[in-house]
């Protein structure tokens, strides 16, 4: 019985693998109510009062280790979910400041490899959060993530992952994000997608040839992200890589994914295998048998 | 087979594998296995250190580097080492080459300990390990991560199919030990042969899923891994890697035995397990030479720096180590063998190595190297694998012998050794006469 369930499935088994087209988890679910925020580092002064405030609405103490006495990260870490950067230029005449926050990726590489989904995607605002009671602290978030957003924290028996949450708790009470709050010139601003990406396409209009390329960041790139960057330099200067139009998981995963599409393959290989055994033990035994009796002393299977 | 005895059929009956025997003769604990406990006390006691103070003070991680050498030594490396249940089982079961079979229980145990040992430096690895706990309801993984697929399959393999085919030697010492207790052992025996062929397929199954699993961890982490490794089908390559550094292990590890313990050696099982590995040298190779020049990153391998030494040096040692194999079925030289067998291993360790930790550059300043602690506590896993081994292959039938050896045991229990109640191998009184008699009658 099972010889035939093995050979009418094979052909099921490469037909599910190869025919399902296109797979669930490759058509990437744009969020009905997508938030986001847009940053226009042409705008920003690199005042860094974005970054005390983010730890101030996440109720995180100021990271100060670098000095004792600055709150001065030089790099996300597990107390900094939001950091303002500097890029310049090596002959100096180019420069750019850059804030650093999680991209809300509409296919996220990061919930895409979380074992147990302790990252998980929002389906209605599309906010990436972290949860702590399903997370093993494995750190493959931090190796996934395209922009090295999420954060471990190295020190103490109950470590966290930090990463920006869009602040999800203040928008359930009517507040924006903590950075959106106080930005003094607007470099970054938070809404609902769509209207983020229009304000963006508008500046670019508006100001033909300031803009990188003519380009949002985030529009199509990495398959989509929620937050959107304006910018006068390369966006690779500003940690940003060019992934091109595909999620860094739909482009990676493909097969891996197709090959436990409904864990079709590995049923019918393993019950072919089970066939094949089954006859290989058989001879096996009689073999030991037949040494039993020439040598006198008990089968060793 | 008829009930001609094999040994009939061979000119070098003396020389021919036909019986698992126990190392007899030598006390387990010795200079070397004090040793080796002592690190296994050490990395203990770190252990404890690390639970309570993190992983940052006990290692070089860090932000860039989220992964260290517990994870990308003890488990992506050693496991597969370990791999040999799979792939020399593969080779006996599958592919029916009959004389792998002698050389089974070699297989089974260093994989079951490889594993347990990586099990337990995972659970140790990870953050919050209390959280383990999800494994145990199926519609809370994520079954299209790459880790989830490691991290599950891993420990069911390790747990239930490959502990259980670890279960015929235990079985055998208690049927030996004392007549009371043949009838049960019988019993479960004939319970387990019952469900074997369920059971060892599994074991092929999940290894060859986690096996290249691991690679497929490396493939989210795109651009970032150097791209003479990053490729579509690292995962094949892990696979690959796996099933020659696994050949590698047993019977290399089995060569060396044979060496400390003065066991004969049986050619012709080394020949064929020689003769296979090298065969899965080859394909390795040109899979993983073709993949390079079909990408176009040939280039890379020509610039100066230290990936491209990296490159090199495992491409030279595998290649090394696949064609000392071939001249040593040539020239019947052991030493030629055993070498090669070392070099392509060692070959294959850097190859597995290399995506997470050699070849990964997350960014151009950061740096990981290993914490004093954190190696002290991967050799102490490494050194619980390899105490756990000294001790199974001297209480258990696991070594391969000529059928000589396996009388010199029953004489030295009954001659030499006649007050060794517990740990000899046959109990006080019993020297196998009725053995042959129970057998008749089953």
């Amino acid at each position: 019985m099972i010889t035939g369930i093995a050979k009418a499935g094979v052909p099921a088994a490469v037909a599910v693998t190869i025919g399902t087209e296109p797979l669930k988890a490759e058509t990437i679910p744009v969020p009905s109510a997508a938030v986001g925020l847009l940053y226009d580092a042409t705008i920003c002064i690199g005042c860094k009062a974005c970054v005390a405030a983010c730890a101030e609405a996440n109720d995180t103490p100021p990271d100060t280790r670098g000095d004792a006495l600055h709150q001065a990260p030089t790099d996300l870490n597990d107390l900094t979910r939001n950091v303002i950067k500097l890029y310049k230029s090596e002959d100096g005449k180019e420069f750019s400041f850059v804030k650093r926050q999680c991209m809300q990726c509409f296919d996220p590489a990061c919930a895409a490899g979380c074992p147990f989904q302790a990252l998980s995607k929002d389906p209605e605002t599309g906010i990436v959060s972290w949860t702590a009671d399903k997370c093993i602290g494995c750190r493959y978030c931090t190796i996934t993530c395209p922009y090295h957003v999420p954060r471990f924290q190295w020190v103490g028996y109950n470590p966290r992952v930090t990463k920006c949450e869009l602040c999800s708790h203040r928008l359930q009470k009517g507040l924006k994000p903590g950075c959106t709050s106080v930005c003094p010139t607007g470099a970054v601003i938070f809404g609902p997608r769509p209207v983020l990406l229009m304000e963006a396409k508008r500046r670019i209009q508006e100001n033909p040839g300031k803009y990188y390329q003519n380009r949002v960041y985030g529009e199509t790139d990495n398959g989509g992200t929620q937050a959107l960057y304006l910018s006068r330099v390369p966006f690779e200067k500003l940690g940003l890589p060019e992934l091109g139009p595909e999620s860094v998981p739909a482009r990676s995963l493909r097969w891996q994914r197709r090959f436990y599409q409904y864990f079709a393959l590995p049923v019918v290989l393993y019950a072919g295998l089970v066939q094949v055994i089954r006859k290989s033990l058989k001879g096996h035994e009689e073999e030991a048998h037949a040494k039993e009796k020439g040598t006198g002393l008990r089968a060793q299977l | 087979m008829s009930g001609t005895p094999m040994n009939l059929e061979n000119a070098n009956a003396d020389q021919t594998w036909e019986r698992a025997v126990p190392v007899y003769g030598f006390p387990v604990v010795n200079g070397f296995f004090l040793g080796l406990s002592a690190l296994v006390l050490i990395a203990f006691v770190l252990t404890a250190y690390r639970e309570l103070a993190g992983l940052g003070p006990v290692s070089g991680m860090n932000d860039a580097f989220g992964w260290g050498i517990w994870k990308t030594f003890n488990v992506m490396v050693l496991t597969a080492l370990g791999s040999g249940a799979f792939a020399v089982g593969i080779a006996a079961w599958v592919f029916r080459r009959k004389r792998m079979h002698s050389l089974m229980r070699m297989a089974l145990l260093t994989s079951f300990l490889a594993y347990a040992c990586g099990l337990l430096l995972l659970g140790i690895d990870a953050g919050r390990p209390w959280n383990f706990y999800w494994i145990v309801f199926p519609w809370k993984w994520n079954m299209h991560s790459p880790l989830a697929e490691v991290a599950i399959c891993m420990s069911i393999y390790a747990m239930i199919p490959l502990a259980i085919e670890n279960i015929p030697p235990v079985l055998e010492r208690l049927w030996y030990f004392d007549s009371r207790l043949r009838p049960g052992v019988e019993r479960i025996e004939r319970r387990l042969h019952s469900v074997f062929p369920w059971i060892i397929a599994a074991a092929y199954l999940l290894p060859g899923m986690h096996q290249s699993s691991l690679g497929a961890l490396m493939l989210l982490a795109g651009e970032r891994v150097h791209p003479l490794w990053q490729t579509p089908w690292l995962p094949v390559l892990y696979l690959g890697a796996a099933t020659f550094m696994s050949f590698g292990c047993v019977a290399g590890t089995t060569m060396l035995c044979c060496l400390v313990w003065k066991r004969a050696m049986d050619m012709e099982v080394l020949d064929e397990a020689a003769r296979i590995t090298a065969w899965l040298i080859g394909g390795w190779l040109a899979l993983r030479i073709l993949d390079v020049v079909y990408r176009g990153v040939l280039g890379t391998a020509f610039r100066l720096d230290r990936f491209t030494a990296v490159f090199w040096i495992e491409m030279m040692l595998v290649a090394a180590g696949g064609w000392l194999l071939r001249r040593s079925l040539a020239n019947h030289e052991k030493r030629d063998m055993f070498i090669g067998y070392i070099l392509s291993s060692a070959g294959g360790m850097i190859y597995r190595f290399s995506p997470t930790t050699l070849a990964f550059r997350p960014d151009p300043q950061a740096l990981y190297f290993p914490a004093t602690i954190e190696i002290l506590v991967s050799l102490g896993f490494i050194s619980l694998g390899i105490a756990g081994f000294l001790v199974a292959v001297k209480r258990l039938a696991i070594l391969p012998a000529p059928l000589h050896e396996w009388h010199s045991m029953a004489n030295y229990f009954r001659f030499r050794r006649p007050y060794i109640r517990w740990t000899g191998y046959f109990k006080y009184g019993y020297f196998g006469e009725n053995e042959s008699e129970t057998v008749n009658s089953d």
